[in-house]
């Protein structure tokens, strides 16, 4: 190429060079927050009846307000530091218990309104939690209100001949031809015409069956053998006698029924032109549930059985309302986009920056809006310990909440740390149909070698306490089980007697635990505690958190690290877990005993004998250990000295609309 | 000109095809990688799972979910909606991260060409010198300490002892200002070697000597006769460079928190992610498809021997 | 016809000419590497690393694994004597590892009495397995080193009798569970260094041959080739890593590995070697393409020689400079890859230990509010002094190598 081109080449391309430049420099500068937090990873999603995690909750409980709301319940302990907080009236203002404590009915407030100025109704309640048990929201805490009156059928789309039914036409707005298998992307609720009517029939075809191998285990695994499941019940057709509906939607259960059929299947539907299309069966849950709207400020609950804690579900967010109206026009999830949301909480969301940040605004309109002391809050999406440390000391963050454990003892020393004991557990889950692991003995003889004072003492070192059981100390009426002590020479003694004496011929067991800066270094202790202790080697497996779901999920580990959270205050959320039809479970561990127990107590109204019932179940959990405890969570943060009302609390949940400033002059350097 | 444009217009069919295929590759490579994306702590009952399959059409015949995949991105350039950022589609995702990322990649890239070509000529120049030996010391420094090691001691000695910089954050120009030094580090330091291996060729050659020969003065026989051979070398690095840059950055945006697209290029890979991870891996395609063909031609500009073909 | 004084002109010329040797290439290039100071003070530096790696069970180190949690963690570098085997939760005799020892061998004899004494060959038989399993199982060695393998194993009773429970003090302090870093340095290197090696030689051998191939025929091939580079290039690798991750912990598959006698990581550093010749396989064919006009290729190809033989007798042998440059860098990238794989969590599992976990952990104890300097430090300055060494010793080779640069200087 001639020697002139070749010039303006490099002419052309040092321009090209300056403009690039130019352009990354442009910046856009945002004033700080009066309040910035670390959040974890970034928030998955803002939809609260979608949400599941830490970060999204810590949002969604500022930008959304249910029934009721987790508050600040008197003082600090002094003792513990630990902040008591309480389900107290949010949306409704009061609400009655019937005696036997299965109808709840809530009293809204007059002066509530969603951001977009209309009022929150009870209509608004039922709509939600109608959603939030829609199975095609597929939210994830619907087993939270099983004894809600028909939640459970409606959410797990159980059905039973003769009941009361609604079925959803093939006609969404997205849907198109329902003759052809087009889909529209994304869901839009609420959902195609309803009609109701009656459940007669239903013509299944045989079910499948699935082989298996000469040791009894199947060969196709469980997703394989769902999606058939699954499969198969496409392929139902269900005969309705449908009932007409008057002018107000109200189905007229005793008008005159018409017999029609429906189905799921595309192939059966065009190959039949009776049969209609259909996206669901499902039981007639809006009309005859357990969440009924009686006019505007009236919302009635109906439960099967009392739940002692239900006032705290009610405070949690996956029962918040959303609004419909948003939603409808919307759809799902583009509602969540700033320009679009409706909220009725303390706070508004001011804008979203994916992996930076999620800001919140006071919400001029909220009904106790002088609580609300701080104006902005940042969530800020940060993984790294160190970073967020580094930030909280240069003043870019004001509250942290995962502290790296090097410099922890540092940290304790300071006036900011704060520190309380937390409502949740970390374990080790064992698969039990794993040999050496289906002997009861051989798990007991690993519970007891474990030194747990060492790791909580020297490798984790906030305070947590050693577990020998499974349900946190610390909750109101129950007293947990005995665990089994640790001791080296029963731990060897049992080895022994299950056919390794000192270890010989155990073979080598693989530990398996999700990529964290905390993880590891408690497994690399359990692995020298039981090789010096019990000359049992165990193999270390990291694995990123959706694999590491996935292999737990699919019961292929031997051995695996799990933490549990509880969902409300009462040992039940630690129990419930293990019985053999939970899908959390995955130990294969099954105790018809343990069974009946949790649902004894579940049916118990007396507290006292349903707090015994627990814990004899505990106590054979802690007896038969599918699972090896190794320590009581405790929280461990930083708040600068200049944010007022920051406590610890049990639960690990922190209003923050209750915080003020000290001193507004300090908070906002930066 | 016309054989460029021609150039041009092959490399963008061979472009096409490449994302043709590395689509497929990707696809199979997801797909056969046990775990699904919607595996939860809290262990969904089958029925809400299938429920967020079909959502998201991942209940759909595989070739089924491979055509409709490849027709959204074809005709509407659509790459549908992330599983896990569940509020945002993949464009959004990408449209929120890419400017970030390019930024950040542009800042390192200058940073490290200036300082790289400079410090590899007075290397080369002034061979066997102090400053030479100090100079590949210190490039050598940059190659062999993992830039985790040094965004870490970057960020005591910066952000506490100096307080120059922010600790961490992205907006405004002192905040992208550490990270970039930290990322374009490595690729100075190969730049440097690189110049200076290529300078100490090409005084070597024929034509070089002649100049000297002539007569010509020293500087003028570097920069016209020896940089230009010299530099064939860095070129050609540039391409690879992109691509470590892109996905080097995922260290610097987990210290420096920054929300670009190497984070979310690797946690889409490991969460299974799936339309993510196939945005992310088709972006980058293009970027260093583009980036390839750029120092291609840059390459035969700067070299008559190579023509393009 | 050939007069006499004709057949001994060319009898002299052939004796003359088989008194002169021919200097190859590389007696060549040994010659003038051994006048580059720093270059063989690297490569000094480097077998000597390698020496002390291979040998690392023999030196008096203390144990990489052993965690003495309760008194020993983050110790700065001190002169403080640590005897093998006294940490009180191993419960070991006399609270030495020679003391534990002793008591085992004397267990084992005591078994061999027993069997002697038996008559009953059931009996022995079952008394010799017994002692085959407490001899894999409760060894004391198992408590203080990770699945030693036969060579390591011997080596660590040598330096067991040698130099008994003495163990070189903590030099380089401890890290953050107790474990002496001077021993997890050493032990880090054997891994590292067969990380890098290995996956740098694939690297070579994939990346030479393809480049020089496709330089050499250009025209369709070269296209074909390169592009099919692209392409693979434009796969972000760090897929192919994480699938293979998952792939290889997958238990048939594991299964079956084992059952080769291949080792899993050796697999896995194999494929990152596979990964990394794209880069040399484009500069080696840059290379070949400008070379490839020049005359004494033109030559070669005029007297018939064969493509192989061109492209590897005398295209491969004018690009080793910058092939070696790029080695030196090759292998640094590995290693460094290596260390980023830790960094996201997904390198070495522990009790295995390479310089990239501990620089990991050592970036973990950096932090504002106390900085445990000798943590990253000493395993940092291991990696760099190693990698320092690499380039080094690159530049000379590359000097050396280089056939323009004979008979100059």
């Amino acid at each position: 190429m001639a020697p002139e081109i070749r010039r303006g080449f490099i002419i052309a391309a040092l321009i090209l060079l300056v403009f690039a430049l130019l352009w990354a420099s442009r910046t856009e500068n945002i004033p700080p927050a009066d309040f910035s937090l670390q959040n974890g990873t970034d928030p998955k999603t803002i939809d609260p009846h979608r949400a599941s995690g830490q970060p999204e909750s810590r949002i969604i409980f500022e930008i959304f307000e249910g029934l009721m709301r987790m508050l600040p319940e008197g003082d600090p302990d002094p003792e513990t530091g630990l902040q008591a907080l309480s389900p107290q009236p949010g949306m409704a203002k009061s609400y009655d218990v019937s005696e036997d404590g299965k109808t709840y009915t809530f009293h809204l407030r007059d002066d509530i309104l969603w951001t977009d100025g209309t009022p929150v109704t009870a209509h608004d309640f039922a709509w939600s939690w109608h959603r939030m048990l829609h199975p095609a929201t597929g939210c994830e805490y619907g087993y939270l209100i099983n004894e809600l009156r028909l939640a459970e059928a409606y959410h797990k789309q159980l059905l039973n001949i003769g009941d009361r039914v609604e079925v959803e036409l093939w006609d969404r707005p997205e849907d198109g031809d329902p003759n052809s298998d087009e889909k529209g992307a994304l869901q839009h609720f609420p959902r195609g015409t309803i009609v109701y009517g009656w459940l007669r029939e239903i013509e299944k075809t045989p079910e499948p069956e699935f082989e298996k191998n000469e040791s009894g285990e199947y060969i196709q695994n469980e997703d394989e053998r769902n999606s058939a499941i699954a499969q198969w019940k496409q392929s139902w057709i269900y005969r309705i006698d449908v009932v007409p509906t008057d002018d107000a939607d109200q189905p007229q259960w005793d008008g005159n029924a018409e017999s029609q059929r429906f189905s799921q299947s595309l192939e059966i539907c065009s190959a039949d032109q009776d049969i209609q299309r259909t996206h669901f069966v499902l039981v007639d849950f809006v009309h005859n549930g357990g969440a009924q709207a009686i006019d505007d400020k009236t919302f009635v609950v109906h439960l099967n059985n009392s739940i002692p804690y239900f006032l705290n579900l009610v405070a949690y967010y996956p029962l918040f309302p959303v609004n419909k109206k948003c939603i409808e026009t919307h759809g799902a999830p583009l509602w969540t986009k700033t320009e679009n949301i409706v909220t009725n909480g303390p706070f508004n969301l001011d804008f979203r920056r994916l992996r930076n940040r999620v800001r919140v605004r006071r919400n001029p309109d909220y009904w106790a809006i002088d609580r609300v002391g701080l104006e902005t809050i940042d969530f800020m999406s940060l993984e790294s310990q160190n970073t967020a440390l580094n930030m909280y000391e240069t003043g870019q963050l004001h509250w942290i909440n995962d502290l790296p454990t090097s410099v922890l003892e540092e940290l304790q020393k300071r006036d900011d740390f704060h520190s309380g004991p937390k409502l949740s557990i970390y374990f080790y889950k064992l698969n039990t149909a794993v040999k050496p692991l289906d002997q009861v003995k051989v798990r007991q003889a690993l519970s007891m070698a474990i030194n747990r004072k060492q790791i909580v003492e020297e490798v984790t070192k906030a305070g947590q306490q050693p577990a020998l059981s499974v349900v946190p100390p610390g909750l109101a009426g129950y007293r947990g089980a005995e665990g089994l002590p640790e001791n080296l020479e029963k731990a060897r003694e049992l080895l022994a007697e299950s056919g390794y004496p000192g270890g010989r011929g155990f073979p080598k067991l693989t530990l398996m635990y999700n990529t964290s800066e905390t993880h590891r270094p408690i497994a690399e202790v359990i692995q020298q505690q039981l090789q010096n202790n019990l000359n049992i080697k165990i193999e270390l497996k990291n694995m990123e958190w959706g694999s590491f779901i996935e292999t737990v999920q699919q019961e292929d580990y031997q051995m695996a690290r799990y933490g549990w959270v509880g969902d409300y205050p009462d040992p039940n959320t630690f129990l419930d877990l293990w019985v053999s039809s939970s899908p959390q479970s995955n130990t294969n561990w099954k105790n018809p005993e343990y069974d009946r127990l949790i649902v004894a107590a579940g049916k118990e109204f007396d507290s006292k004998k349903r707090m015994e019932l627990l814990r004899q179940a505990e106590q054979i959990l802690a007896t038969e250990l599918p699972i090896i405890p190794i320590y009581f969570y405790t929280s461990a943060e930083m708040a600068k000295p200049n944010i007022e009302g920051f406590a610890p609390s049990a639960q690990d949940l922190h209003p923050l609309s209750v915080l003020r400033l000290r001193d507004s002059s300090t908070a906002t350097k930066e | 000109m016309r054989d460029l444009a021609g150039y041009i217009l092959k490399r963008g069919l061979w472009m096409v095809l490449t994302l043709w295929v590395v689509y497929s590759i990707s696809f199979a490579l997801m797909r056969s990688v046990p775990g699904n994306p919607f595996s939860s702590e809290r262990g969904m009952p089958p029925a809400i799972e299938l429920q967020m399959k079909a959502r998201y059409n991942l209940d759909a015949p595989i070739m089924q979910q491979y055509v409709d995949i490849l027709k959204g991105i074809v005709f509407r350039g659509d790459m549908g909606w992330s599983y896990k950022l569940e509020d945002y589609s993949v464009n959004q995702v990408i449209a929120e991260g890419f400017p970030v990322s390019a930024s950040l990649a542009i800042f390192a890239l200058v940073f490290a060409l200036i300082l790289g070509i400079t410090a590899g000529v007075i290397s080369a120049v002034y061979r066997r010198t102090p400053a030479d030996t100090a100079l590949m010391m210190a490039a050598v420094l940059g190659i062999a300490v993992p830039n985790f090691v040094i965004a870490s001691i970057a960020i005591l000695l910066f952000v506490f002892m100096l307080q120059l910089f922010p600790a961490a954050g992205w907006g405004t120009l002192s905040q992208i200002a550490l990270p970039a030094l930290c990322l374009g580090m490595p690729i100075a330091a190969y730049i440097a070697r690189l110049t200076r291996t290529g300078m100490l060729e090409t005084m070597t050659k024929d034509h070089v000597r002649t100049a000297f020969a002539k007569g010509l003065p020293r500087h003028k026989v570097i920069t016209r006769h020896v940089l230009p051979g010299a530099l064939l070398p860095v070129v050609s690095y540039l391409g690879p460079a992109v691509a470590r840059v892109l996905t080097g950055s995922v260290v610097l945006e987990k210290i420096f928190a920054l929300p670009g697209m190497g984070s979310h290029f690797i946690n889409a890979a490991l969460q299974r992610d799936y339309t993510v991870a196939m945005g992310m891996v088709l972006i980058y395609t293009v970027l260093l498809f583009v980036m390839n063909t750029l120092v291609d031609i840059t390459y035969s500009i700067i070299d008559p021997r190579v023509k393009l073909q | 016809m050939m007069t006499d004084s004709n057949r001994e002109t060319l009898e002299r010329i052939l004796a003359e000419s088989k008194g002169i040797h021919g200097v190859s290439l590389w007696q060549d290039a040994w010659r003038r590497l051994r006048r580059n100071k720093t270059a063989m003070i690297s490569l000094v530096f480097l077998i000597l690393l390698a020496v002390m790696a291979f040998i690392t069970p023999l030196l008096p180190l203390q144990s990489p694994i052993d965690k003495d949690l309760n008194n020993r963690r983050f110790l700065p570098p001190n002169l403080q004597a640590v005897v093998m085997g006294s940490r009180a939760d191993l419960k070991f005799e006399g609270g030495t590892l020679t003391g534990e020892m002793a008591k085992f061998d004397k267990m084992i004899v005591a078994l061999q009495e027993d069997a002697a004494q038996t008559g009953d060959a059931d009996e022995q038989q079952k008394i010799a397995e017994s002692i085959q399993s407490r001899m894999e199982v409760e060894h004391p060695f198992n408590q203080l080193w990770n699945e030693l393998d036969p060579l390591s194993w011997k080596m660590t009773e040598i330096r067991i009798a040698v130099f008994g429970d003495y163990s070189i003090p903590s030099v380089f302090g401890t890290d953050k569970l107790g474990r002496d870093l001077l021993a997890r340095v050493f032990w880090g290197a054997r891994v590292s260094l067969i990380v890098g090696v290995i996956a740098a030689l694939v690297s070579l051998i994939i990346g030479v041959s393809y480049g020089a191939i496709a330089g050499y025929f250009g025209g369709h091939i070269d296209a074909a080739m390169m592009r099919l580079v692209d392409v693979l290039y434009s796969v972000p690798f760090f897929f192919v890593v994480i699938f293979l991750l998952t792939f290889l912990g997958e238990p048939d598959v594991k299964a079956w590995f084992d059952s080769v006698g291949v080792d899993q990581i050796m697999v896995f550093y194999i494929t990152i070697g596979a990964i990394y010749w794209l880069t040399m396989s484009r500069v080696v064919r840059g290379q070949v393409l400008a070379l490839r006009h020049e005359q004494f290729i033109e030559a070669a190809q005029t007297i018939g020689a064969s493509p192989p033989r061109i492209i590897f007798r005398h295209l491969v042998p004018n690009v080793m400079g910058v092939v070696i440059v790029y080695l030196t860098l090759t292998i640094p990238s590995v290693m460094l890859f290596e260390a980023f794989l830790s960094f996201l969590g997904m390198g070495v599992a522990p009790p295995d230990v390479s310089w990239g976990l501990l620089l990991n952990d050592g970036i973990e104890a950096l932090s504002i509010i106390k900085i445990f300097w000798w943590v990253v430090l000493f395993p940092g300055a291991a990696l760099a002094f190693t990698l320092f060494a690499l380039n080094f010793l690159g530049d000379g080779l590359r000097d050396a190598l280089d056939p323009r640069m004979k008979n100059r200087d």
